[in-house]
């Protein structure tokens, strides 16, 4: 909220310059994020007269003004051309530093002396686009500095109020807090007027049928009004605080808005039908025309404000334009009212509509000011305008409002806080606060809370104010006693995904952070390469863009259009990965998420080798990745297997990664037609890991095994298998065949025509060792002669010999 | 036999000059050969001396003997010389450029975001804090109203929520990792002391705020802990997190769920206190907002406000980032640049 200084100075003679005051405020909880002088830069601008004009002997568009500031006259080069003879305007004079930065310094102009400048708005920073220069009211006199005659010479200190102090949402707030810290009164403008007209009652009458959601509703009358534009300094306070100003008797409302925090509404006494007022939630839906001119659809349980035909308010939000202040206006109700802050706030979010009336109410208002507010702006409006005021106040549900009376310990305080505050202190802070205290010699004292401080409702929110005003920084710094830290599962996954990332950097691998959420439209579109079922998509009811309508399924598309992003900046060899949660439905608890770990790589096998070994990566150098990756991670077998179930991979490119039988993870060929789609030509390949399934229940430490004291026989096989056998299987048969074979593994696989079509060669070593005696000829030779058979029998192979 | 002196010593020079001349090791032990080896004429002359006069045979032995053993020294220095000369030949022809880059990859990069994160935790986890996680879509209950947001509460204004669908209608985004706090609280007894690292929404977007960032939040309660314990712990967060020298401020604040609430500011970590565009001229940054927990959460989980106290404190991780690497666009970060990964 924004707050003229001047404004503030008239609650409350403090002798807080304006920055303290941000000081002072920002260090007890109102934080005053900006608090400027509003006349900066206006300096050495002061008010002019303009004498003559003549045309720029050597330039069309110039003109040469004669200019008087009531005691010299100047001659200045202009380039504008909406002024005339007689007007008053905005002088810079020379030695002037605009708030746009611009120094005006004496020039010569296309042969022309110019001894400063007439400054436009814009360059005064009091518009934000202007065509030509600032023309003053024509009373202005000449002389004054501009701050002056604009009632600039005033301080603008901008206010982040928190949700719960709905109190300092105005200039009377604000003062209270200055009084809170600084000890001074706020003084409350004298509020009296003649009472002259009927009484109220035979104007009006008025009901409360609602009194849950309506406590208190106060009304003022007013008969001889004439409508017309409020006096100027009120007009420029509104527009300060950012209202715009409308006529008299709305900007009045406002004005009181601002100034006590007491949203009032005025309605046209004569456009009142049956003349009676009722305050009521009515049970069925209806429609209604508020007075921004839209028809709305009102739904049961709102509270409404009526006459004796239907609505002529939405309670507390906007008024309707059945019954607002027009032109003719003569006879206007002020209404004071004090409204229940959930109702306002479900019927302004239902309405989609937020008004500084409801953002009031929806924080609490002051229950007890309702007739003063009511009071001050009758008293207002009869200095300036020649009104008659109805005698008397309606005011429905006054006798309830009542202060809070809250228990409070001052030991309380200082167990929570760690600090001692003494009685007295805490006795001086609530006499700052205007909270009478009794203690009645138990520990616990009663303080009583006026009613303008509805956030105060418990012990703790009085041991709050205890504390922020004695200040923050005289809390002193200790720790808290040392326990034996817990080591939880959560502590555990941290540690693994630092071992990921850790393994990951060392394979070259970056780390990339994307958005949860993914584009529903992309997801959709290419579902059936991406294996999305949009029945198990969870989705945001209200997403800020297209970009991101669902919660990712899984991590493919964030970590591909980060290797199509890098590959257009001309970075082609991308190694990135990303540790982050897939969503999902699940039938149970209604939706999944799961920690995964994606991984993605393409361009070159070895990036900046210079050896020769630049080939293009390929599924291998993934699966190089991804299968220590693991074996790092879990320390327990895991086991790669073809797979046909991952739609995002080309066909017989594809793996699953197995651990104890369960899908830990996948990687493979990225297929074409996603590529295409993210505008990727070279082959991507990508692997992603169930990181709680990959990594559950790691095996306990394992038990030595006695080292061999015996030579170990080395075998080489080489055969020919059909292409589809494959190796591993093959591999893993072989290791069965004997307890002696320690060892197997491939040394050379090719195919071509040698061999024929549709076969492959496989070189084959196995390591033959056994851990009590030296294998003999014939031993080695028996199990050479099983693995034989197995190549041939089992993988249907052909032995070569060469 | 004055010939056979002579003869000693003409072959004492010829074996010295052809020593002298060998140029490789092959050279030197055909030198060897021809005069001082085991067939060479120095060794033939000792084996004539049994010959000789009885008067000559000491004379001639002993020259014959230092003449052999002078040559085979020029021998032994002769030879070393070679062989060094040899090792720098054959080092020239074999020596490599060191310069070259290694071969295999050099390590990649850790997102700054994900690094301010690790650093975050373990500074907490040393001060004996324990980790726990919890769901990014959550219940509104936890990421309100048991966080004392009632229903129709304007401080739910100060989260931009995104909600979920769903068939009971009650599922959000999270706003924050409090959510843990109270996930925490419900399964465990006091002490408890947690930090809740992880992702968390809301409905904003510009260069400082993304829909998508991450949050530390910590939570203590035990008997007796204090505001003071909390300004004690984050003093000391700071000094391991920015480095020692730089005052922190408390200042009074609002959260729903502590109370009484303070936000964090540090001494700006740019300008070092005298005002920049950064700390918007204040001299100060704000890194994190703390309190006392509630006695209404407590009143949530079945805790004894009577009987406890506890603190909470939650952070921004981006924003805590970009402070540290001067970055001032927060989109940077979800971009996935590798030029600007690759800075880390």
């Amino acid at each position: 909220m924004k707050i003229p200084y001047s404004w503030l100075k008239e609650f409350i003679d403090t002798r807080l310059s304006p920055v303290q005051a941000q000081e002072a405020l920002t260090m007890a909880g109102l934080e005053v994020s900006s608090c400027r002088f509003l006349g900066e830069g206006l300096d050495s601008v002061v008010t002019a007269r303009i004498l003559e004009m003549r045309p720029h002997p050597n330039a069309e568009r110039l003109s040469l003004c004669k200019v008087t500031d009531g005691s010299s006259e100047y001659g200045i080069v202009c380039g504008a051309n909406n002024m005339k003879p007689g007007d008053a305007v905005a002088l810079a004079k020379i030695g002037a530093r605009l708030p746009n930065g611009v120094e005006i310094k004496k020039a010569k102009i296309r042969g022309q002396a110019s001894e400063g400048m007439l400054c436009s708005e814009q360059e005064l920073k009091l518009a934000e686009a202007s065509a030509g220069i600032m023309i003053l009211p024509g009373d202005t006199a000449p002389g004054k500095p501009l701050a002056e005659a604009l009632g600039l010479s005033d301080w603008l200190l901008e206010v982040e109020i928190t949700p719960n102090r709905g109190d300092c949402l105005s200039v009377l707030g604000v003062a209270r807090e200055i009084a809170s810290i600084t000890g001074k009164k706020v003084v409350l403008p004298d509020v009296s007027f003649p009472e002259e007209g009927e009484p109220i009652g035979e104007w009006v009458r008025i009901a409360v049928s609602d009194p849950d959601l309506c406590p208190r509703y106060t009304a003022r009358a007013i008969s001889g009004v004439t409508i017309a534009p409020s006096p100027d300094w009120m007009r420029r306070r509104l527009t300060l605080c950012g209202i715009r100003p409308i006529n008299n008797i709305v900007d009045v409302t406002n004005y009181l808005l601002l100034e006590v925090g007491q949203p009032m509404h005025a309605f046209d006494l004569d456009r009142l039908r049956g003349a009676r007022i009722d305050v009521s939630a009515p049970k069925e839906t209806l429609t209604f025309t508020t007075l921004d001119g839209s028809e709305r659809q009102i739904d049961p349980g709102t509270l409404l404000i009526r006459d004796a035909e239907g609505p002529i308010a939405v309670a507390g939000v906007m008024g309707g334009a059945n019954s607002e202040v027009v032109d003719g206006t003569t006879r206007v109700v002020f209404e004071s009212a004090h409204f229940s802050p959930s109702s306002i706030r479900r019927t302004a979010k239902r309405l989609g509509l937020s008004s500084e009336a409801s953002y009031r109410f929806e924080r609490g208002v002051d229950p007890a000011g309702t007739v003063y507010a009511a009071d001050r702006a009758v008293s207002l409006l009869s200095r300036f305008a020649a009104v008659s005021v109805a005698r008397g106040v309606i005011d429905v549900g006054g006798e309830n409002v009542k202060p809070r009376t809250v228990p409070f310990r001052p030991e309380r305080a200082t167990r929570i806080m760690g600090r001692v505050y003494a009685p007295e202190a805490c006795l001086e802070i609530f006499g700052r606060l205007g909270f009478p205290v009794a203690d009645n010699g138990t520990g616990t004292w009663n303080v009583t809370v006026p009613t303008h401080r509805f956030d105060i409702e418990r012990e703790i929110d009085l041991v709050e104010e205890v504390a922020r005003l004695s200040g923050y920084d005289v809390i002193p710094t200790t720790y808290p006693e040392s326990k034996a830290p817990e080591f939880s599962e959560d502590d555990r996954f941290v540690d693994v995904q630092e071992r990921a990332f850790d393994f990951l950097r060392g394979r070259g691998f970056s780390q990339a952070v994307n958005f949860s959420f993914v584009a529903g439209r992309t997801w959709e579109r290419l579902g059936a390469f991406l294996g999305f079922d949009p029945a198990d998509a969870v989705r945001l009811m209200n997403p800020i863009s297209d970009e991101t309508t669902l919660m990712r399924p899984h991590l493919l598309t964030g970590l591909l259009s980060n290797a199509a992003d890098n590959v257009r900046r001309f970075v082609d060899d991308v190694r990135l990965y990303e540790a982050g949660k897939a969503f999902g439905k699940s039938y149970v608890e209604g939706h999944f998420e799961e920690p995964r770990l994606g991984v993605i790589l393409c361009g070159k096998r070895l990036p900046g080798d210079w050896s020769g070994a630049d080939a293009p990566a390929d599924f291998f150098d993934m699966k190089g990745v991804v299968e220590p990756l693991l074996l790092h991670l879990c320390a327990s077998p895991v086991h790669v297997v073809p797979t046909r179930l991952r739609p995002f991979f080309e066909e017989g490119k594809a793996a699953d990664i197995l651990r104890d039988g369960e899908v830990v993870g996948w990687f493979g060929a990225i297929r074409k037609e996603l590529l295409a789609s993210f505008e990727l030509t070279g082959p991507v390949f990508y692997g992603e890991i169930r990181l709680l399934k990959a990594t559950a229940l790691p095996p306990p430490p394992g038990l030595y095994a006695p080292l061999p004291k015996f030579p170990p026989v080395f075998r080489d096989v080489a055969c020919v298998f059909p292409t589809r056998v494959p190796v591993g299987d093959v591999l893993a048969m072989v290791r069965e065949v004997s307890p002696e074979v320690e060892e197997a593994g491939v040394f050379d696989i090719f195919t071509g025509e040698k061999i024929g079509d549709g076969n492959k060669s496989v070189g084959i070593r196995v390591k033959l060792q056994s851990l009590d005696r030296t294998l003999t000829e014939a031993e080695v030779h028996s199990i050479y002669s099983k693995i034989v058979n197995l190549l041939e029998n089992r993988f249907g192979g052909k032995i070569r010999t060469s | 036999m004055p010939g056979t002196s002579e003869q000693i010593t003409r072959l004492r020079e010829e074996g010295m000059a052809a020593i002298a001349a060998a140029r490789s090791e092959s050279d030197l032990l055909d030198a060897k050969g021809r005069f001082f080896g085991k067939k060479g004429a120095v060794s033939g002359i000792l084996k004539g001396v049994a010959a000789l006069p009885m008067e000559e045979r000491k004379a001639v032995g002993e020259r014959a003997n230092r003449a052999r053993a002078e040559l085979e020294s020029a021998f032994d220095a002769r030879l070393a010389e070679i062989r060094e000369k040899e090792r720098h030949r054959s080092e020239g022809r074999e020596r490599i450029d060191v310069t070259l880059p290694g071969r295999g990859p050099m390590p990649g990069h850790r997102h700054p975001v994900s690094q301010t994160m690790s650093d975050i935790i373990s500074v907490f986890r040393r001060l004996g804090f324990s980790v726990q996680g919890g769901p990014d879509v959550e219940k509104d209950y936890y990421n309100f109203e048991a966080l004392n947001f009632p229903p129709d509460h304007p401080a739910r204004d100060m989260q931009d929520t995104f909600y979920v669908e769903s068939a009971t209608g009650d599922l959000v985004l999270r706003t924050h990792t409090s959510p843990i706090q109270i996930r925490t609280m419900e399964r465990m007894k006091p002490p408890v002391r947690i930090i809740a690292p992880g992702t968390v929404y809301r409905s904003d977007s510009d260069i400082t705020h993304s829909p998508m960032f991450h949050q530390v939040e910590g939570l203590a309660v035990d008997r007796d802990i204090t505001m003071a314990d909390l300004k004690g712990l984050l003093t000391e967060f700071c000094r391991m997190t920015f480095g020692p020298g730089k005052p922190l401020r408390f200042r009074p604040s609002y959260f729903p769920f502590t109370e009484p609430s303070a936000e964090v500011d540090i001494q700006c970590v740019i300008c070092g206190g005298s005002g920049c565009r950064v700390c918007k001229e204040s001299g100060w940054l704000e890194i994190l907002g703390a309190g006392m927990v509630d006695p209404s959460v407590f009143g949530f989980v079945g805790y004894d406000p009577e009987e406890y106290t506890g603190f909470a404190f939650g952070m921004g991780v981006e924003r805590i980032a970009m402070l540290r690497h001067g970055i001032s666009d927060i989109r940077l970060f979800f971009e996935n640049d590798i030029r600007f990964l690759s800075q880390f």
